[in-house]
């Protein structure tokens, strides 16, 4: 029980380090374009199957920007919640959005142009 | 948050204040209502104060009004250090956190908490925020709550012979194992991540995960949209937080029109005889208590102390009222050393 629990740890720290969508994060994003289905994917995860740093994306229904307060999109690839109007990105650590302006990312604009839009 | 407290960096500079603080006989709390403005000038003066003993030193002290300026603890701060200072004390004693709630108040605080619930008395269905949850016992509380309300509602149903076919019942079974009751949900938002992190591996060791989320983020700057959920609720939390009063306009902005703002809180004893075996406890047991189990001296300094600079009742009350909030009344659990404060966004 214990050994799992740091091999997770370890898997979640060491994906920290290169923000690559896991499995589960990758399903979660694809659910994200029909609302619906954001909410029956909670069954899957109830299986044990739950990666811990899987993203909910029906919690995109409740966040906003801290700072405009406008609605938010979910980019799997860098598994970042995207604020386009002030070019800001939070970061999902461990399936949990840190919302504090301090902990976020200004997001080189050309870069992001480069990057196919999602949702 | 649960019983909050303060990280070794925390106090490192208030050593000897805290030092004197622990050893000053009951300092009780007056209720004048006047803010003394330039506490820091005073500080030496202060501090003399409080060696001697002096009564009544904490009254105006609570709240200072310079810009810019404000307390941790007994010690005067600038306000961004207010906020790294309370967040190394959260982040030192997250993992100790519920044993130390369970041991400084004898497990008083479960009922406490339990008492805020009842008070809350949510339905399925109910969209909660819990600010300042970090190791989730507003937000598991709230999980079983709404489970045995809606247990409760079914057994209701049969029992006066409402047509509930087997069907619908084991429908009913089954989306409950896909989500709460009623679509409910709880997302439980905390600034200090390592506090979210000890509450998220206990949801996953309990098995809470349907209904639950958990976010990284300021309550004075809330990342949730407007008139979003139907309770707000910040237990032992408000008291760490920098700009009380934009903490309660967010709580404002985020529910829903008719939603339910509740605080648990510390509060001021009421009872003299009671107020000084309180006193006593909380300056001489629980710093020393911090240091047998968690090691921690000066955030249970640090606690102590908050405790005692935070608004009576009264003052609190009108606080909630001055952020809109409608129908505010508070009630006292155990003497007034914990109040909860309701107020409805109507």
């Amino acid at each position: 029980m214990r050994g799992r629990y740091v091999s997770r740890t370890l898997t979640s720290v060491l994906l920290r380090r290169q923000p690559q969508p896991s499995g589960a994060g990758a399903a979660a994003a694809a659910n994200s374009s029909f609302p619906g289905a954001a909410l029956r994917h909670f069954s899957d995860r109830q299986k044990g199957q739950e990666q811990p740093k899987a993203f909910d994306p029906a919690l995109l229904e409740f966040l906003v920007c801290p700072l405009s307060k406008k609605p938010l999109r979910y980019e799997a690839s860098t598994n970042e919640l995207i604020n386009e109007e002030l070019g800001i990105a939070y970061p999902i650590i461990d399936g949990i959005p840190n919302m504090i302006p301090q902990a976020a990312r200004m997001i080189d604009r050309k870069a992001q142009d480069d990057e196919p839009k999602q949702t | 948050m649960g019983f909050p407290l303060a990280g070794p960096e925390a106090s490192r500079d208030s050593e000897t204040r805290s030092a004197s603080a622990k050893f000053t006989p009951l300092p009780k709390m007056a209720a004048s209502i006047g803010a003394v403005t330039s506490r820091a000038l005073h500080s030496r003066r202060y501090h003399r104060k409080l060696l001697s003993g002096g009564r009544g030193l904490f009254s105006g002290a609570r709240r200072l009004v310079a810009e810019g300026e404000t307390h941790f603890g007994f010690q005067n701060v600038s306000e961004t250090e207010k906020g790294e200072k309370v967040y190394h004390v959260f982040e030192s004693v997250a993992k100790k956190y519920d044993i130390m709630n369970d041991s400084m108040s004898l497990g008083i605080h479960r009922l406490w908490k339990d008492i805020l619930l009842h008070q809350m008395n949510p339905y399925p269905g109910t969209q909660l925020l819990d600010v300042a949850g970090g190791t989730g016992d507003i937000a598991f509380r709230f999980i079983n709550y709404v489970r045995s309300q809606w247990e409760h509602q079914i057994k209701q149903k049969l029992k006066s012979h409402q047509n509930l076919s087997w069907e619908e019942i084991s429908k009913s079974y089954q989306e409950e194992e896909l989500k709460l009751p009623g679509g409910s949900q709880v997302v439980v938002c905390d600034i200090n991540k390592e506090m979210l992190k000890v509450g998220k591996q206990k949801a996953q060791h309990l098995g809470y995960s349907e209904g639950l989320s958990w976010v990284v983020g300021n309550a004075e700057e809330l990342p949730f949209n407007d008139n979003k959920f139907d309770v707000y609720t910040i237990a032992f939390g408000i008291r760490n937080v920098t700009h009380i009063d934009q903490a309660l306009q967010e709580a404002y902005r985020v529910l829903k029109p008719g939603g339910r703002f509740l605080c648990l809180e510390f509060s001021q004893v009421n009872n003299p005889l009671i107020s000084r075996l309180y006193d006593l406890y909380s300056f001489q047991v629980i710093p020393v208590l911090g240091e047998i189990i968690a090691g921690d001296w000066k955030s249970y300094q640090y606690l102590v102390e908050s405790i005692r600079r935070f608004p009576a009742q009264d003052e609190f009350k009108a606080m909630v009222e001055d952020a809109g909030f409608l129908k505010v009344e508070y009630r006292n659990l155990t003497s007034g050393i914990v109040a909860i404060h309701s107020g409805f966004k109507l």
